[in-house]
């Protein structure tokens, strides 16, 4: 009498393979990240980590802050607002028309 | 929530505050109502303006009541980020076919924590911020969503897994994927609704130049739950002082293929001018027109509440607008009131009053015909202003043509009236008598 009547497709496969974790398998399905997001993301980790640095050392506006970065204003602001969105900056008040921004806990 | 089930009454192809309205008023009569929703949320263009006019009400705030009863009604089924891919009349009904999107979650799970969307490490521009506010890959659509649920962006996913790490329910499913479905119903209702004609349709006007905002974005700075807590210029947030609208930017215009009057743009110049000099007291904010048309209830008497309280109005026809050094604008205008003459502003920030244009087209969806401009064709005007040209399939609010917020309320009812009658008249059940007892 045979031990086994059946073959599973894990049974068949070397003990090595490990199943795939699902966000590997949307991974694979959408053909992994574009070199676009890459280097829109990396861009966008080293504009914030400009950004905090600057900020770091006391309140600025957002024309301060892109000639401290050297970075396009507009560049800055979207930045800025993000980080404001998500609780690392917050707005004070104004300086000669333009609002003062600090570092949440600084 | 329930799968869709395979026939209901009518469908509705939109979930925007006319989509919402012919919904609620066939449920409200018994019918049994399939409503579709393209983005992640209901509540339409209405949820993301600050305050209406002229009543100067908060907008979200008259509006999400009524997402609630939309999503809530037991006689409607939601069903968001889902487009209609085809329908087709099969005798006196329609056959209807669904995309479903994926939100890579299980919406039953899903609490609405944000867990996901604080631990997810890419932001982009958000589209119910116009761009001007950042989101993430996996996100709430705003605040006021319904349903309150999570939806990937996958285009935008690092597929880093974080947010899989933090859900407390476990309820990302990275493995789903879009479906179809198939539905039978007995009508149709489009209302699809409208967006705002592109920034770049007439160069002349600077439309990409960070300071040169469209009507949309500054809804969006004045709200409360805005992109920056308050108003302030995109480019370099300073606090403008001076402000210029230009009116007829987008309509009535033929070399942009916008030959009407978008009816809308006078009066949400007008209420946002207004309320920027609520908000930014010394501020000078100029409204160039070619005709005011207050054409509403209570229009007119808003008009001159906003010319009393300091919004200056002058009539001339803007050339184009350029920018100076600072990011600031100059206006070049020819003031008609002046025989002509062409004057210079300079000005911190230019709102262009966009005209309205079609947001979905029935081209190898339903065939329904449209007019030369694009909206649905509307061959009753005048007495039986919701039919199209299909028997059964009826239109309501902007997509059949510009109106305001009460005027695209009136005419979905209208049109959920028609649906009515015509489910009547051909005795279309969606459940037999006896399950229908039964609920």
């Amino acid at each position: 009498m045979p031990v086994q009547t059946t073959i599973t497709a894990a049974s068949a496969a070397p003990a090595s393979a490990k199943p795939k974790r699902p966000i590997e398998i949307l991974r694979e399905r959408h053909g992994g990240m574009s070199k676009e997001l890459k280097d829109y993301f990396n861009e966008q980790q080293k504009i914030y980590k400009a950004l905090r640095a600057a900020l770091a050392s006391g309140p600025r506006t957002v024309p301060q802050l892109a000639r401290e970065c050297s970075l396009p204003s507009p560049v800055v602001m979207w930045h800025l607002m993000a980080l404001r969105r998500y609780g690392e900056v917050l707005d004070g008040p104004e300086q000669n028309g333009y609002l003062l921004y600090t570092l949440k806990g600084a | 929530m329930a799968d869709i089930r395979d026939r209901y009454d009518a469908l509705v192809i939109g979930g925007g505050i006319a989509g919402m309205q012919a919904a609620l008023d066939l449920g409200e009569q018994g019918f049994e109502v399939l409503l579709v929703e393209r983005t992640p949320s209901i509540g339409g263009v209405m949820v993301g303006l600050n305050k209406v006019f002229p009543t100067l009400d908060c907008s979200s705030c008259i509006c999400t009541p009524r997402m609630a009863e939309s999503a809530h009604h037991p006689r409607i089924r939601l069903q968001t980020y889902t487009e209609v891919r085809r329908v087709d009349a099969v005798g006196t009904g329609f056959r209807v076919e669904l995309d479903c999107k994926p939100r890579y979650l299980d919406e039953e799970a899903c609490i609405g924590c944000d867990e996901c969307e604080l631990a997810c490490p890419i932001e982009v521009p958000h589209e119910f911020d116009d761009g001007l506010g950042a989101r993430r890959a996996i996100y709430i659509p705003h605040g006021n969503a319904i349903p309150q649920k999570a939806v990937l962006d996958v285009e935008h996913c690092i597929f880093c897994g974080k947010c899989e790490r933090v859900c407390p329910t476990n309820c990302l499913d990275f493995t789903a994927q879009s479906r179809t479905v198939h539905v039978d119903v007995g009508a149709v209702i489009v209302a699809t609704g409208f967006d705002i004609l592109p920034m770049g349709a007439k160069p002349e006007y600077g439309g990409r130049l960070p300071n040169v905002m469209s009507p949309m974005a500054m809804e969006r700075i004045q709200s409360s739950n805005g992109p920056y807590g308050r108003v302030l210029r995109p480019a370099d947030g300073k606090i403008p002082r001076s402000i210029a609208y230009i009116q007829c930017a987008g309509s009535r215009d033929r070399s942009i293929g916008v030959p009407y009057c978008s009816r809308v743009c006078c009066m949400y110049a007008l209420k946002q001018a207004l309320l920027l000099r609520h908000y930014i007291h010394d501020v000078d904010v100029t409204l160039y027109y070619m005709d005011i048309r207050a054409f509403g209830k209570g229009y007119e008497q808003f008009y001159r509440r906003a010319v009393a309280e300091g919004v200056k109005v002058v009539k001339g026809k803007v050339a184009r607008v350029t920018e100076a050094e600072n990011f600031d604008l100059l206006l070049r205008v020819e003031l008609l009131d002046e025989g002509g003459r062409v004057d210079e502003h300079r000005y911190d920030l230019v709102v262009l009053s966009q005209g309205l244009i079609p947001a979905w087209h029935a081209d190898g969806i339903i065939d329904i015909e449209e007019d030369a401009d694009g909206f649905v064709h509307t061959p009753e005007i005048k007495l039986n202003p919701s039919f199209t040209t299909m028997p059964g399939v009826f239109v309501g609010g902007v997509a059949a043509g510009p109106k305001d917020i009460p005027d695209a309320i009136v005419e979905a009812g209208e049109a959920a009236m028609a649906a009515a009658n015509y489910l009547k008249r051909f005795r279309w059940r969606s459940r037999t008598p006896a399950a229908a007892v039964a609920v």
